[in-house]
């Protein structure tokens, strides 16, 4: 931004941006070390690298507790999550594409309901899921994350960029409007298909307030609730609990890695739209 | 559809049809997890009602309790107000790692890659990561603190009551800062350089380049981030209740989890739902307040 | 871009290739698993000399939440080999016994998933005799 900046000011911001990195990364690390952990991990004082590192902290997770069914649970309720997201949001999103009488009062109610906090309805969202019958259900749990308000906007400016005389000529061309989505405007918005993708995977994933709110049944729980379970019922001395935790944060840091682009282009472009 | 052929026979009403047809699924999902819980809240608040008996109308009652006897409420509203008013700093931080990142450094890629990282991980996980980073024994901070002579004994962070709300706002932060420096960083790219040129000209030292250009031109942006600041006072949920459930005592009671005890664990649903309409005045009076600040309009709806 | 060129570049995608290879390695860790989850457990025992232990009997111990159960028993034969064919257990532990030598120490085992065919690497060995 300023003319080239001198040597020593260069040094100046890689080293507190190193430092700031090293904050930020040193969490990831420690949780790491100690799910590999062989001995008492209480044991003071904590070694910085782990002695006789070992997996098996990762075997002990697999098979004291139901991981398997959680991991189910948690990979059911996200593909629905993520599957309703897609379909819906870019129905919603070429629905606002198009003029149609109160257009505006739409658009309005879906800004402000952006501003309408989940946690802020958990009670009769609670009693209105508890009426319909799907406490304890996979729907149940994907119900309120089907749709996405910052991710209609994501399809909506991704629809709207795609250049009017190709729909036109799509149009002239006899296509029905089924056609135009399907052929003209879907594999032109393949990006906005992606960041609706990462980020109703991700928020799904990562989702604990409702399911603990709906889940009474231990069968149904997800990853986040078996994470919280274990933390309160289980009082052990190995890493079991950190190598749990290494797991569930594995695929979001994944995807996250993998996608890094389109999940920001996703938070950014509801930011700036918002 | 009652109308005949004639009717569905005009193009314009095919295409209305369908435009209602597209909408309904997202609005429906809308009403029934955004809007009726809203209208719901409210009314509940004014009743006396739980599952097992019929509602009757209150009136205040609820809020009189809430303000003469709930010494919880005001504890949990401090400690939210407390929360909210740490994400300034937290903002003033993430611009400064924004700006530093913004600039064609090597390696500015990674940089923001590595501050991000956190932000899509499991708030559940983050609260057990950081219950460990705390821990008296197996904490790598006690550790540090003890290991280089800062402490003689063990401090118990999230134990202790003058600790505990700084240890969880801070895990906060390191969670979410990253999110705030995406928002800047994009804030950042979209001010025109031109601008800085002619200041430059002009002879503007740095400092009045960044208080004259940058700041204004970000004002969108940092609105945003108080928004979302004070949002979290509601999505910070989930540390709070993994790190430390609102103990020791009260010490890191959010209004957020005085509304879930309260609700699912008194099964006092009508009073939680005072709490929430009272959280929820709170939010949009924030909102409303720093939308004043921002200048009036940083939020405004588009207008095509 | 024609149809052959967009699915080239789909299948060399990141998106294509890692959901491939993970899931590749997960089959293939599946077959592994299914092929050698027959609960075979095969060790030696031997004195303090080093010489093989007939007859000792050896138990087996399986780890539940917070302690471990006795599960099973093997005697071995003259060459001082024994063997289990029902472990269930991913975590487990040994010890023989045998008349006039006393008990070897507990030897835990842990597997990689319930029920691996696995080998004591070091046979149990009881202690220098009184």
């Amino acid at each position: 931004m300023a003319a080239r900046p001198s040597r020593p000011r260069l040094l100046l911001r890689h080293a507190t941006l190193v430092a700031v990195s090293f904050v930020m990364l040193l969490p990831f690390y420690w949780v790491m070390k100690t799910a590999v952990t062989n001995e008492n991990i209480y044991a003071y004082p904590p070694g910085i690298v782990p002695r006789d590192p070992h997996l098996f902290n990762f075997v002990d997770v697999w098979y004291l507790i139901p991981f398997p069914r959680y991991l189910l649970n948690s990979i059911v309720v996200s593909a629905i999550a993520v599957a309703g997201n897609v379909v819906l949001n870019a129905m919603a999103g070429y629905a606002l594409t198009r003029q149609f009488p109160g257009r505006r009062a739409v658009l309005a109610l879906f800004l402000s309901c952006m501003l309408i906090p989940f946690q802020a309805t958990i009670i009769p969202a609670y009693l209105i899921t508890a009426k319909m019958g799907l406490l304890n259900t996979y729907f149940g749990l994907a119900f309120p994350m089907l749709s996405t308000i910052i991710c209609i906007f994501v399809f909506k400016a991704a629809f709207e960029a795609v250049p009017r005389s190709l729909i036109d000529a799509a149009r002239l061309d006899g296509l029905s409007e089924w056609r135009i989505i399907l052929r003209v405007l879907l594999p032109l918005s393949k990006p906005a298909i992606a960041t609706n993708v990462i980020l109703s995977f991700i928020w799904s994933w990562n989702n604990f307030l409702w399911p603990l709110l709906i889940t009474r049944d231990p069968t149904m729980q997800t990853l986040p609730l078996g994470l919280a379970r274990f933390l309160s019922y289980m009082e052990d001395t190995t890493g079991a609990l950190y190598a749990f935790a290494v797991l569930v944060l594995a695929p979001s840091v994944l995807v996250f890695l993998m996608a890094q682009k389109e999940f920001i282009r996703g938070l950014t472009s509801g930011a700036t739209k918002g | 559809m009652t109308a005949g052929k004639g009717w569905w026979g005009q193009r314009r009403n095919r295409q209305l049809t369908l435009i209602a047809c597209f909408l309904l699924p997202s609005l429906a999902i809308f009403f029934l997890y955004r809007i009726l819980p809203l209208g719901w809240n409210v009314i509940l608040s004014f009743e006396s009602w739980s599952p097992l008996k019929p509602a009757a109308w209150v009136g205040f009652e609820h809020y009189v309790e809430m303000w003469s006897y709930d010494d919880v409420f005001w504890v949990s509203l401090w400690n939210t107000l407390i929360f909210i008013a740490a994400s300034p700093l937290v903002i003033a931080a993430a611009l400064g790692v924004a700006l530093l990142v913004n600039s064609d450094l090597r390696g500015a890629s990674v940089y923001r890659t590595i501050v991000f990282l956190s932000y899509p991980l499991m708030t559940v996980a983050v609260g057990i990561i950081w219950r460990w980073m705390y821990d008296e024994r197996g904490g790598i901070i006690n550790y540090a603190l003890r290991a280089s002579g800062l402490v003689d004994g063990p401090v118990g962070f999230l134990q202790s009551f003058d600790w505990a709300l700084p240890s969880v706002i801070f895990a906060g932060v390191w969670q979410t800062i990253g999110f705030y420096m995406i928002i800047l960083l994009t804030g950042l790219q979209s001010i025109p350089q031109n601008l800085y040129e002619a200041a430059r000209i002009d002879g503007a030292p740095a400092y009045a380049r960044f208080f004259r250009i940058t700041l204004p031109m970000l004002r969108p942006s940092i609105f945003l981030c108080v928004v979302v600041g004070i949002l979290n006072s509601f999505t910070s949920f989930d540390l709070v209740y993994i790190m430390t459930n609102g103990g020791p005592g009260h010490a890191t009671e959010l209004l957020i989890t005085h509304i879930y005890k309260s609700a699912f664990e008194q099964t006092k649903f009508d009073y939680a739902a005072a709490l929430t309409v009272v959280q929820f005045g709170l939010l949009l009076l924030l909102t409303y307040a720093a939308n004043k600040a921002a200048g009036g309009n940083a939020g405004a709806v588009e207008q095509d | 871009m024609t149809r052959e060129a967009g699915i080239a570049t789909w299948l060399t995608s990141r998106w294509f290739i890692v959901p491939a290879v993970f899931s590749a390695v997960t089959l293939g860790w599946l077959a592994y698993v299914s092929a050698h989850d027959n609960g075979l457990i095969d060790g030696r025992v031997v004195d303090a000399k080093g010489d093989p232990v007939a007859g000792a009997t050896v138990q087996l111990f399986e780890r539940g939440f917070v302690t471990h159960e006795q599960r099973g028993r093997a005697v071995t034969d003259a060459e001082g080999r024994f063997r289990f064919t029902d472990n269930r257990s991913h975590s487990i532990q040994l010890e023989a016994e045998a008349p006039g030598l006393g008990r070897t120490d507990r030897r835990i085992l842990r597997l990689w998933f319930a029920a691996q065919d696995a080998v004591l690497p070091e046979p149990l060995r009881f202690p220098t005799a009184p």
